[in-house]
Formats: structure tokens, C-alpha cells, sequence
């Protein structure tokens, strides 16, 4: 009974605890590194039994490029000078395989007496905290390196880092760009719209605006789409958002030329089916029987048609005026267009569309008179439709002449000077293109000169 | 007061640059009795019919899009003046700037019993029109 105590001493304690801390690796070695104990938690995290170790150099748990930097030494070295000496780095198993421990190494308290080292395996919180680095590094290549404006903020708008490329864009420096300095940038008339979005974004859990943002370079404000998400993980109401700012000038700048081209292409169909309205009307006028009616319009709305055909397959909605001539003539006469009947000549012209369909409908009317009355309709008549330019004027002009031969003039019937036709001609040209027309009946055919003023654009071949 | 017989008598110009539209707009009009001033192809001829005929115009039909140019100008003038006019266009109400957006429109194909019925009232709230059907 004497002497012996129930509670085990501190020596038995100690031994306790670390026979017992299986997943810490704890062993002692001498000065020199030599190994003096080796606990289980140091069996399993190393794959070396007891036996193996003791009197062994404990630097085979090293690395083979630490042992060869002395990384063991120094660690030694660093124990006995400062007391401690922190061992968080690659280490190596029996099998060769490696682990990030992290450790410490301290001098055990009589000097001269070696080192006790504590250990464990960290591999995964490592492996953890590198890839948060990568992720963030990744993050940060990837945002620096598009062409968008990236930028991190708060739920609220309250911007926490712009990327270089809004800093350069914006002029703005990174810290006057934090919180709300940003809005700076933005156009004034949209500052607004932008901050509304902001109050509602926490709600929908997304960011989006189109708002116009102003570009350092020039001072010119630029359109741009501005998205941004809670970063992945995070609740909409979490701490970090990312954004990005897309310039989308081009795209609004096609939008707006798209309504321009809406509103032209209705203007344009609403004035042909009134010009329609107004053929019919005026057909309706100059015919007696609902037969005649049905023929004549019939035959006008096709005319108008081919126009309108020629203008849908040319890009910039000019018309050739050979096309014009040809496509006219060939409605009426396929056969005679390719014979020697016929002679169409003259150099490149391009008509404005609205010249197109005038001077389309006269020849239309010229062409169904010759049909049915003259060139074309007698074995000996020939026409000739031939035109020049005359660019030395100041407004350039265009001479057509339309001339029929070789026909036999009826008392009666033909072009009338009061028919619809002649009105075209006498009238309605000089009305809209503020062209000069002369329309005589000769003695062996029709004879029509037509001159019309055109911009000088319209020559090929010119600015 | 939408009787088409109430125009009878009115001095309206016209504006349009398409001619096959102007020449039966004029017709339906004369046969209503109106004395059509022009029509006019472009803003300069309209603007110089409206210089000579400012003491008789009763009202105005504008063509809004004239070719290259557009009739506002004209528009301003016959408002200063007290002219009321009627747009006929082939524009949605969308294209037509603010500042005339209030002025009546017809739209293309034009019907011409409305556009009658449009005239008559505008002419009819100047008394000028009925004034000379007496």
C-alpha cells in the first residue's frame, strides 16, 4: 500500500495518450534524427512498424527533394532555436506514396536529449484549399481575360471588385468603381432604370439591364447588356454575385435599322395597294363592260407586278433599265423580243425604284398599243427602243425613245390623246419625276421621247 | 354633317407624290364638288400653292411621305395658319413623330368615305365649309 498510488503517474499518463492518439503520427528521435519512439498513429500514417524505425533515421519520411535540400536539418535547426518548428509540407509513406501532413517539431526539454514530432495527414483540406486557389485563380484569368466587363458585388449592387477591362473601358480607378461609384459610368437617363433592377434582383435571383455605359476612350456611351448571379452556392440573399457587361451597341444599332426597314417596307406596300385602288379606279373610269374592266386591270396589275419582282431581286432596290425594257417587251411579245422586230439598246442605267414602277407602267401601256395596234401587230412594223445619258447637264438626264416603224396607222382606236396610257405618258411622268415626255402619233407608227432627270448615283459605275 | 354633299363648295389642297394616287384622290374630290388645289408632288410646290391660296384653303390632304422629303413643313405652316389638314399615310401611327401624332390620319389604301367624313368634320369645326354651302 505504501507509496503506490490509485491515479497513474504522469509517465503512465503520458504513454497512455500516445499509444492511444491513432491518428496522430507522434515519435521522438535523438539530436541527429535517429528514431528513440514511434507511436502507432506514426505506424499507420507512415506504413513503418516500430521495429523498423527505432534507431533509424527518421528522415525517411521526407521527400526525396527535401532530404536532398536538407529540408530535415534545417527543420532540427529551426527546433532548437526557436523552440518550435513547423512541419506542414509533402511527406512520404514506406509504399512511396505521399501526404501533406502538417506538424510540429519541438526539442524535447533536456537540451541535447533529441526532438519529439507530432504529425497527421491534412491531404485533404489541402487538396481543398488548392483547389478554392485554382478555382479562384481560374476565376480571375477568366475574368480578366474576355472581352466582357466583369465585376463582383453584393446583392444589393454594392460592387466589390471591377475586372481590368471595366477599369480601362470606364476610366474609372478600382477603388472609385467599389459600392456604387460604378453608376458613374452609366448614362445619366438610365441610372435610374439601373438601380430599380438592383432592388428587384434579389428577388428573381438574377441581375439583367440594358443600359448605356460610357466609354473613356472617346466619351461616347455604348449599350450594354448587364447580367449577374449569385456566385454558385450562394443563396440570392448571400454574401458574392458575379456579373458581366456585354457591349451590345452593334446589335441595338441593327434593331433600330430593322424598325426603320419595318416602317419603309409598310409605307411601301400601303402606297401600292393604293396605287392599285387607283389603276382599278381609273380602269373602272375608262371602261364600259366589267369584261373590258377585268382584262385591262388584269393586265395592268401585271405590269405593276414585274416591277415589283425586278426591285425584290436586286439588293439595293435599284433596277437596270434594260431589265425594265426587256422584262416589258418580253410579257408581250416572247418571240418578237429576240428577232430583228425589235432592237433594245442603250448603256447601263440604274432607276431609283419609284422612277422604276412610273416609267414601267408607260412602257406598259406603249407595249399593249403595239400589241394590239402597231409595231408588233403588222408583219412589216419594227420597233426600236433605244436610250442614252446625258451626264454633262447638271441633273443627268436619261433620253428614251420609243420608236415604231414600218406601221400602217389606223383612222381610230389606237393610243387615244385622252386614253390612259397618254395620261401616263403626258402626265403622270412629268408629275413624279419631273420628266419631259413627247407623244406623237407619225405617220408609220408611234413615236414616244421621254426624258428623265435621275441623281448621279444612279450611273453604274460612279460614286 | 358626314354627308359627303358637305364638302361641296371647299378649296382643299392635296399633297401626294405618286401620281396615279393624286390623279384619283383630285377626281373623287371634284366629284364631290371641291376645288382641289394642286396637287403637289413636294413640300416646295406645296409650300408655294399654300402661299397663293392661303385666303381660300378650307383644309388640306398630306401625303406624309413625299419620295425623299416628308410634309412636315408643310404640316407647320397650314397649323400656323389655322389650316386643318388630314395625313394619309402608310406609316403606323409608331412612325409618325410625336409632335403630329395627334393631327387625324388616314391610312393607305385611303377610304374615301372616311377620309370625306374627316374633312367634313375638321371643315365643319371652322364653319368654313358649311359657312359657303349657303
Amino acid at each position: 500500500m505504501s507509496g503506490e498510488s490509485l491515479v497513474p503517474n504522469n509517465e503512465e499518463l503520458f504513454e497512455l495518450l500516445v499509444e492511444s492518439s491513432i491518428d496522430f503520427a507522434i515519435f521522438s528521435t535523438d539530436p541527429n534524427g535517429l528514431v528513440t519512439s514511434w507511436n502507432v498513429g506514426a505506424e499507420r500514417l507512415f506504413g513503418y512498424a516500430e521495429d523498423q524505425m527505432l534507431g533509424r533515421s527518421a528522415d525517411v519520411i521526407f521527400t526525396a527533394e527535401d532530404r536532398a535540400a536538407a529540408a530535415p536539418q534545417k527543420e532540427r535547426s529551426d527546433a532548437s532555436i526557436h523552440g518550435r518548428a513547423a512541419d506542414d509540407r509533402w511527406h512520404q509513406r514506406k509504399d512511396g506514396s505521399r501526404f501533406w501532413a502538417s506538424g510540429l517539431m519541438m526539442p524535447l526539454r533536456s537540451r541535447g536529449a533529441g526532438f519529439v514530432k507530432i504529425t497527421r495527414d491534412r491531404t485533404e483540406q489541402h487538396q481543398a484549399g488548392e483547389r478554392l486557389r485554382e478555382n479562384e485563380e481560374r476565376f480571375r484569368l477568366l475574368a480578366t481575360s474576355i472581352p466582357q466587363l466583369v465585376f463582383l458585388t453584393r446583392p444589393d449592387g454594392d460592387r466589390t471588385w471591377p475586372s481590368p477591362q471595366w477599369i480601362e473601358f470606364t476610366g474609372l480607378g478600382f477603388d472609385s468603381s467599389l459600392g456604387l461609384g460604378w453608376l458613374e459610368a452609366v448614362h445619366p437617363d438610365d441610372r435610374e432604370a439601373t438601380q430599380k433592377a438592383w432592388r428587384e434582383a434579389r428577388l428573381k435571383g438574377e441581375y439583367y439591364i440594358e443600359h448605356r455605359v460610357r466609354r473613356a476612350a472617346n466619351g461616347e456611351y455604348l449599350w450594354h447588356q448587364t447580367r449577374a448571379k449569385p456566385l454558385e452556392g450562394e443563396s440570392a440573399a448571400g454574401s458574392d454575385w458575379v456579373g458581366t457587361m456585354t457591349d451590345i451597341d452593334d446589335l441595338r444599332g441593327l434593331q433600330s435599322r430593322q424598325h426603320v426597314l419595318m416602317a419603309e417596307l409598310q409605307h411601301r406596300t400601303r402606297n401600292l395597294l393604293s396605287v392599285v385602288q387607283s389603276i382599278a379606279n381609273q380602269t373602272i373610269r375608262s371602261t364600259g363592260s366589267l369584261e373590258a374592266f377585268g382584262t385591262q386591270f388584269g393586265s395592268r396589275l401585271r405590269a405593276l407586278g414585274r416591277v415589283q419582282s425586278l426591285l425584290a431581286r436586286v439588293e439595293d432596290q435599284v433596277i437596270d433599265l434594260h431589265s425594265l425594257v426587256t422584262a416589258e417587251l418580253a410579257a408581250h411579245s416572247e418571240d418578237d423580243i429576240a428577232s430583228s422586230k425589235i432592237k433594245v439598246g442603250g448603256p447601263a442605267v440604274a432607276l431609283p425604284p419609284t422612277a422604276a414602277q412610273a416609267l414601267g407602267l408607260a412602257l406598259h401601256e406603249l407595249a399593249t398599243n403595239a400589241v394590239k395596234y402597231g409595231a408588233l401587230a403588222q408583219p412589216t412594223g419594227k420597233l426600236e427602243v433605244t436610250w442614252e445619258l446625258k451626264a454633262e447637264k447638271p441633273t443627268p438626264e436619261i433620253v428614251l425613245e420609243w420608236r415604231e416603224s414600218g406601221v400602217s396607222m389606223p383612222a381610230s382606236g389606237s393610243l387615244k390623246r385622252k386614253g390612259y396610257g397618254s395620261e401616263l405618258i403626258e402626265r403622270a411622268l412629268p408629275y413624279q419625276l419631273r420628266a419631259k415626255t413627247q407623244l406623237e402619233f407619225g405617220p408609220d407608227g408611234v413615236r414616244c421621247a421621254i426624258l428623265v432627270p435621275v441623281p448621279t448615283e444612279s450611273f453604274h459605275g460612279s460614286a | 354633317m358626314a354627308q359627303p354633299e358637305s364638302l361641296k363648295g371647299c378649296c382643299l389642297l392635296v399633297v401626294e407624290d405618286e401620281y396615279l394616287i393624286a390623279a384619283d384622290l383630285t377626281a373623287s374630290l371634284e366629284s364631290l364638288g371641291v376645288e382641289v388645289i394642286g396637287p403637289a408632288a413636294s413640300v416646295d410646290e406645296a409650300l408655294s400653292l399654300v402661299d397663293k391660296n392661303s385666303d381660300r384653303l378650307d383644309g388640306a390632304v398630306l401625303d406624309i411621305n413625299l419620295g425623299n422629303e416628308r410634309v412636315y413643313p408643310v404640316a407647320d405652316v397650314l397649323t400656323a395658319r389655322g389650316v386643318p389638314f388630314v395625313f394619309t399615310t402608310g406609316y403606323d401611327a409608331v412612325a409618325v413623330p410625336t409632335a403630329y401624332a395627334a393631327a387625324p390620319r388616314c391610312e393607305k389604301p385611303v377610304d374615301k368615305t372616311q377620309l370625306v367624313r374627316w374633312l367634313s368634320n375638321t371643315g365643319s369645326r371652322k364653319s368654313v365649309c358649311s359657312g359657303r354651302l349657303s
